[in-house]
């Protein structure tokens, strides 16, 4: 048997737990004739259930609140209640998105999406790669300046020209 | 032996997991209703259970204005995931659920944030049912605040296991087997955080005894 200390009552070690499930209730019947059984010769696990009886209850603190909280609370409920739904509604319409059946048309009007604007808007891509006019006259421009020497250029052609239709007859032209 | 039967404050209109399938079927039948977009068929279910879930928030929080938010905080996770509910287990037990874990939540973030303040509130807490009974002398009150701030601490120290088994077992009253269901836990497993939450509140609460 179990000594009783002064501060806690010590019951016997193979009957601690069965003792705590005796007091809620929680027995079969074979268990619990055993527990009584024992009860009967062991006086440290009396003065342990014992000291369960006095102190569990101890740990259950009453509150009754009256009519008007509960009204309150069935009020304050049903707001809540309905700014939940509110928002619900507003995260069903998202949800959408979360269907079957969404992911595939979505990825079928992406594809459109693509290929319209590969089709309609190659003009469009293309247009902003042409050089802009004061970059082409930028280009240009060099060449006009030695328009000149060109010229020069043609008219050397010429004379070549003149001579090489004089020499086979050598006569003048 | 009759220790529990002070521990059995349910009514019937409160206690479902008493009552078995009438109630069971009837909250499914709202259940359906409620998540095909009747949401008075949800404050129906909130009108069934606000007492015992007032309750058992009560019971982890020891506070009346933080006990009201927390049970509907669980109603409206309970409200807004209705489409998670399978149907595999009672309504009860799985909103049951959702309302220990908010409770526990709450009590994590309140460890968190300050012991003292929570000892303050329990301090400073008015307790209508008592006061309207007999006011108790000056050396029963300050008895009760230490007693009440002891019993919060031990509560507060036990793992949140332990804690749950402990205050369905023994405030609410719910049997193993509903503990068990509720915890989704095999029944030996809960008597032994029982079993261990007892030894240790017994430690906490001796020079009470």
């Amino acid at each position: 048997m179990a000594q009783h200390n002064k501060a806690t009552a010590i019951a016997c070690k193979p009957f601690e737990e069965d003792l705590v499930l005796y007091y809620y209730g929680e027995l079969g019947r074979n268990e619990r004739a055993a527990v009584e059984g024992h009860l009967l010769v062991c006086q440290s696990c009396r003065l342990y259930l014992k000291e369960l009886e006095s102190i569990l209850p101890l740990t259950v603190k009453p509150d009754e609140p009256p009519q008007a909280f509960w009204d309150d609370y069935s009020r304050e409920m049903r707001r809540k209640l309905v700014e939940a739904s509110e928002r619900r509604s507003w995260w069903q319409s998202l949800a959408l998105f979360s269907r079957p059946w969404a992911i595939p048309a979505s990825a079928t009007a992406l594809v459109a999406v693509l290929a319209l604007t590969l089709t309609f808007g190659k003009g469009f891509w293309t247009s902003k790669e042409v050089p802009r006019d004061d970059e082409t006259f930028i280009e240009i421009l060099p060449m006009a300046e030695n328009l000149e020497f060109f010229e020069n250029m043609e008219v050397l052609d010429t004379m070549d020209l003149l001579e090489n239709m004089r020499i086979p007859g050598k006569g003048s032209v | 032996m009759s220790s529990i039967q002070f521990l059995d404050f349910t009514c019937d209109i409160i206690s479902p997991m008493k009552e078995g399938p009438p109630v069971k079927s009837a909250d499914e039948e709202l259940v359906s209703l409620a998540r095909s977009g009747d949401h008075k068929a949800f404050e129906e279910l909130v009108e069934r259970h606000k007492q015992k879930a007032y309750r058992i928030a009560f019971d982890f929080a020891r506070d009346r204005e933080e006990a009201k938010d927390l049970s509907q905080e669980a109603f409206l996770r309970a409200y807004t995931h209705l489409g998670n509910f399978d149907g595999r287990s009672g309504f009860y037990t799985w909103f049951y659920r959702i309302l220990v874990n908010v409770c526990l939540d709450y009590k994590r973030r309140k460890q968190r944030t300050s012991a003292e303040e929570f000892n303050e509130a329990i301090e400073h807490q008015v307790e209508p049912s008592h006061v309207s009974q007999k006011p108790p002398s000056p050396d029963q009150q300050v008895l009760a605040v230490q007693l009440s701030r002891k019993v919060s601490a031990a509560l507060e120290a036990l793992p949140p296991k332990q804690r749950t088994a402990f205050i369905l077992r023994n405030n609410q009253g719910l049997s193993i087997k509903e503990i068990a269901a509720m915890m989704q836990t095999a029944e030996g497993t809960v008597k032994v955080h029982l079993h261990r939450a007892v030894t240790a509140l017994r430690q906490s609460l001796a020079d009470f005894a």
